[in-house]
């Protein structure tokens, strides 16, 4: 009876320092360039943008999202950086570290070679990242970034 | 040798005879003054056996269940229980090592869920947080940030007005 007493013991401890030291699940961040407009036959959102649509719409005002880049990429270390671009844009994203609020990320949105903006945040699994920037054409570019 | 206390006792209570009596009777220097004396001995001792009588018990019955039931228990006290051949504890060491396992695990297993799901790391209960931004004043000196929540889809919503207009084939893919 003891031996078992024992053998239930050290299970028990296995079981705990595993649940305890077990590594955190992957995450993917999705990053997009999206252009936004006003059309009479709009396009269905792209089902990336699914969890944002009724801020977008309700925010800028627009009936179409789609997207003209985008990038996913699936954090491992914590330490990675990617490129979302369209042909004149570009959205760099350099992920520093990994906190308890979520991915400490640099970003940097270019236009061909220029810098448009630059912004640190840290982004949160439960909270997207919207970013409004310039006017192009009769349209809005916006830059997204999800944690999935 | 008999001393003279011990003769008056048993003078008192008739117990000399035969020359020992005569011979202490013949000590006595008032021997009028000694059989009073002896006499008054006697009537005390009958009246004190009338009064002191012991009472008759009403409940005898019940006070010798009493009292046999009183001297059981003491002994059962007073003998250890292994001499005594009572039956064994109800919590043997084995058992309660076994118990203490049990418990043990299922703490273990309780702390590690609670942890689980209190973990720092899960991140779902924090909003996206902007930490700075900034646009180059010489390329766009018009340009203002301002950042807010938007509470509907949880989203943090970096605002960014007054960043210069681009031609529509800047839209392309």
């Amino acid at each position: 009876m003891q031996r078992r007493a024992v053998f239930l013991i050290g299970l028990s401890l296995a079981l705990a320092l595993g649940g305890a030291v077990s590594a955190p699940a992957e995450q993917t961040v999705w990053s997009g360039l999206v252009m936004a407009n006003n059309v009479a036959q709009p396009a269905a959102i792209p089902p990336e943008l699914n969890r944002v649509e009724g801020t977008l719409k309700a925010l800028f005002g627009y009936n179409q999202f789609k997207l003209i880049g985008q990038s996913q990429k699936t954090l491992t270390t914590g330490g990675e950086d990617w490129l979302a671009s369209s042909k004149y844009f570009a959205l760099h994203v350099d992920s520093k570290s990994e906190t308890a609020a979520g991915y400490l990320l640099n970003l940097k949105l270019y236009q061909e070679k220029s810098l448009l903006l630059e912004t640190e945040a840290k982004v949160s699994k439960a909270s997207p990242l919207v970013i409004k920037g310039p006017q192009v054409g009769d349209g809005l570019l916006l830059l997204v970034l999800v944690v999935q | 040798m008999k001393t003279f206390e011990e003769k008056w006792t048993a003078w008192l209570d008739g117990e000399l005879s035969g020359p020992e009596l005569a011979e202490f009777e013949a000590s006595l220097p008032d021997k009028a003054a000694a059989e009073e004396e002896k006499r008054n001995a006697k009537r005390l001792g009958t009246f004190l056996k009338t009064q002191l009588q012991g009472r008759t018990m009403g409940n005898e019955e019940f006070f010798h269940h009493q009292l046999r039931e009183r001297i059981a228990g003491d002994a059962r006290a007073t003998i250890p229980p292994e001499k005594s051949g009572a039956r064994p504890s109800r919590w043997p060491l084995g058992r309660l090592v076994w118990a203490g396992a049990t418990s043990l695990a299922i703490f273990l297993v309780c702390a590690v869920f609670v942890m689980r799901e209190k973990s720092p790391t899960d991140q779902s209960q924090y909003l996206t947080q902007i930490l700075n931004a900034r646009v180059d004043p010489a390329v766009n000196p018009n340009a203002t940030i301002s950042m807010f929540e938007a509470n509907e889809d949880r989203v943090t919503v970096l605002w960014v007005e007054g960043l210069q207009s681009l031609p529509s084939e800047y839209a392309t893919k």
